[in-house]
């Protein structure tokens, strides 16, 4: 098996972005509306989730996804590296937003705020 | 920007040859923006840190047990130092203890040595040997 194959698997072969870290969450929701440089990145992710990244933790979580295969570097412009990301990242992603979103009708279902 | 520099060249060689240009363009951009250097640099500290342990899964368990022999050391010496000064430091302590916080059974004061019982922990107060409150 390839180096990183069993983590991109995941434990149930499913949401492999559980244990990836709100990072690698927040980077791949942002790509998911365009290819972006590490800049563009912290603005976006700032503007629709408040949540300002360190570069330090962008560029770890970068390499993480870029070895799962989630994500990948496009030829650089002007010394920045945009990032994709790739068919297995979307896949990863809408995995992980639905079980996200079975928790979130959990938990307003049991606070009685309804499950819509 | 020196810190960030310094920060940058703790990465792996490989790292800095990927990244190193554009982390360090990046780091210009968010001064720009007014984020201080500072946090810009311990961010790239603790991700070069990270980066480091995540290449070597081997250096990762020696931190690991190196951190446990260092806890370990540490609760040692502290062990010693507290048995070592418990003897001196009780020694001192007897006549005060005994005349302050100790009152006999319609005495204020007792000069008699006084033991306290291990097995009777309860409410406020602990028993004495020979009729006395804690």
């Amino acid at each position: 098996m390839a180096p990183g194959e069993e983590e991109r698997r995941g434990a149930g072969g499913q949401d492999v972005l559980r244990r990836a870290g709100d990072a690698s969450v927040l980077i791949l929701t942002s790509l998911a509306g365009g290819s972006r440089h590490g800049y563009a990145l912290i603005k976006d992710i700032k503007a629709f989730a408040g949540v300002e990244l360190g570069p330090g933790t962008l560029y770890g979580a970068l390499d993480r996804l870029e070895r799962l295969d989630l994500i990948e570097a496009l030829p650089a412009e002007d010394r920045r590296h945009p990032y994709r990301i790739t068919p297995a990242g979307v896949t990863a992603l809408r995995a992980h937003l639905d079980s996200i979103e079975r928790v979130r009708v959990a938990g307003r279902l049991r606070l009685g705020l309804g499950g819509i | 920007m020196r810190f960030v520099r310094t920060a940058l060249r703790c990465y792996p060689h490989r790292w800095q040859s990927r990244h190193g240009e554009e982390a360090a363009e990046l780091a210009r951009l968010l001064m720009r923006d007014g984020t201080p250097a500072r946090s810009i640099a311990w961010s790239y500290f603790k991700g070069a840190a990270s980066t480091r342990l995540v290449l070597h899964p081997r250096r990762r368990l020696g931190a690991a047990v190196g951190a446990l022999l260092a806890a370990a050391c540490s609760l040692g010496v502290s062990l010693a130092l507290l048995s070592s000064s418990a003897p001196a430091s009780a020694a001192n302590h007897r006549p005060s203890h005994e005349g302050r916080h100790c009152v006999a059974e319609g005495t204020a004061r007792s000069s008699v040595p006084i033991r306290v019982t291990a097995d009777k922990p309860a409410g406020n107060s602990v028993v004495i040997s020979h009729g006395q409150h804690c």
